[in-house]
């Protein structure tokens, strides 16, 4: 019986990755592929963190969603998946400590205007609290396919003759 | 005998592990090649994309102000620069409450106010760019010496964030309600001519570490939280 219980956790982990490692895919390409197609507005979301000069801001805010979308697309195809989950969670600790200085600041961050009503809502300070936390899930979910990278249908294992 | 068969297939087993983590080696290494080679590739289209960007040919109108990036209106001591983006509801809301009493003390000689549009929510009008278009047509409504009067008409028509906003047409109909048919700022708006001005008017906001809107400055300084009173009290200290 127990042996039984302890063989059948490994065999599940290769699926349990898998969905990481899609969902991951999915967040990457997703946050990339909003960002793609006005990249000026990229530019100034960044440099409203105001931790550089606009021109900086203006080459991370071109570059980023590139980057998104080819981590996405790497993540998708199952190449490397350690290496690219580590710098899916190497990146998503800077998302979070960007996020945590706009808090710490008190900069208003991610919205054109001050809220849709014009009024800064009691609810704009949780804001931070739930996307750091969200980027917290994503960072675990990053950190589960560096400690185990083995997934189905990925190119890895495509090229390491697994089946 | 089967001591030495035992033997064999250890050996076999040896070298098969050996094969095997070899390979698991190379694929690791030229995998994570690839995935550099991929990043450097995507960082880069994404540099390219930037600096091919193709804004168009840049029309300055003559009529404006500080460095060609405003529309002012009176002339007094203190300057009260707003930096607005016509489908903004906050905006909206601030010309509601406040824009009377700036455009009073600016009658009445006490301020200089300068209007920058600045077009920063283009991705809230499903593609049609309608922040662009408005702040382009201000600036050939500005050129036609009417730039209050459009401004103050695409204001009470703001349209709600995530339509398609005014189109063109609709701009020209507005401001010929407001007085100005003039052929020129017809064909402006028509043909965009400013637009290219609009986001050369966005990059300095931005560049000078803007990025809400509207954001108010009173004599070069920002009002955090701009209302009719923070920004009077502005004023007045201003004033002094």
């Amino acid at each position: 019986m127990e042996t039984a219980r302890q063989s059948r956790m490994p065999a599940a982990w290769p699926w349990i990755s898998t969905v990481a490692r899609l969902g991951l895919a999915a967040v990457w390409l997703i946050a990339g592929g909003l960002k793609v197609g006005d990249l000026a507005a990229s530019a100034r979301a960044v440099n409203a963190y105001q931790l550089m000069s606009y021109d900086t801001a203006k080459v991370v805010g071109a570059v980023q969603p590139f980057l998104e979308i080819a981590i996405g697309l790497l993540l998708l195809s199952g190449l490397a998946t350690r290496l690219t989950a580590a710098i899916s969670a190497i990146l998503m600790v800077i998302f979070i400590a960007g996020i945590s200085w706009a808090w710490a600041e008190g900069l208003r961050i991610d919205c054109g205007c001050f809220s849709d009503g014009g009024e800064l809502g009691a609810g704009e300070t949780t804001a931070y609290g739930v996307d750091i936390l969200r980027d917290v899930v994503f960072v675990a979910l990053s950190g589960l396919l560096v400690w185990r990278p083995r997934t189905r249908f990925s190119l890895d294992g495509l090229l390491l003759g697994e089946r | 005998m089967s001591k030495g068969k035992d033997r064999a297939a250890l050996a076999r087993q040896v070298v098969a592990d050996q094969k095997a983590a070899e390979r698991r080696r190379a694929v690791t290494l030229w995998t994570s090649v690839a995935v550099v080679l991929v990043l450097f590739v995507a960082g880069l289209i994404g540099y390219t994309t930037l600096t091919g960007q193709d804004e168009g040919e840049l029309v300055v109108p003559s009529a404006a102000v500080d460095d060609g990036s405003a529309f002012a209106v009176g002339s007094g001591p203190v300057t009260v620069d707003v930096y607005e983006d016509f489908m903004c509801p906050a905006c909206g809301n601030f010309e509601q409450t406040t824009g009377p009493a700036l455009k009073q003390l600016a009658g009445e000689g006490r301020i200089t106010l300068r209007f920058h549009p600045v077009a920063i929510l283009d991705r809230f009008s499903k593609g049609a760019e309608y922040s662009t278009r408005a702040a382009a047509a201000s600036a050939a409504a500005g050129q036609a010496g009417k730039f209050t009067e459009f401004h103050d008409a695409l204001y009470a028509n703001r349209p709600e964030e995530n339509t398609t906003g005014l189109t063109d047409a609709k701009m020209i109909e507005l401001a010929a309600s407001a007085g100005l048919t003039d052929a020129t700022f017809v064909d402006a708006v028509n043909e965009g001519t400013y637009k290219a001005w609009a986001t050369q008017v966005t990059e300095k906001f931005s560049a000078k570490g803007f990025s809400g809107t509207p954001t108010i400055t009173v004599n070069g300084e920002q009002v955090t939280d701009p209302t009719a009173e923070t920004v009077t009290q502005a004023i007045e200290k201003a004033t002094g």
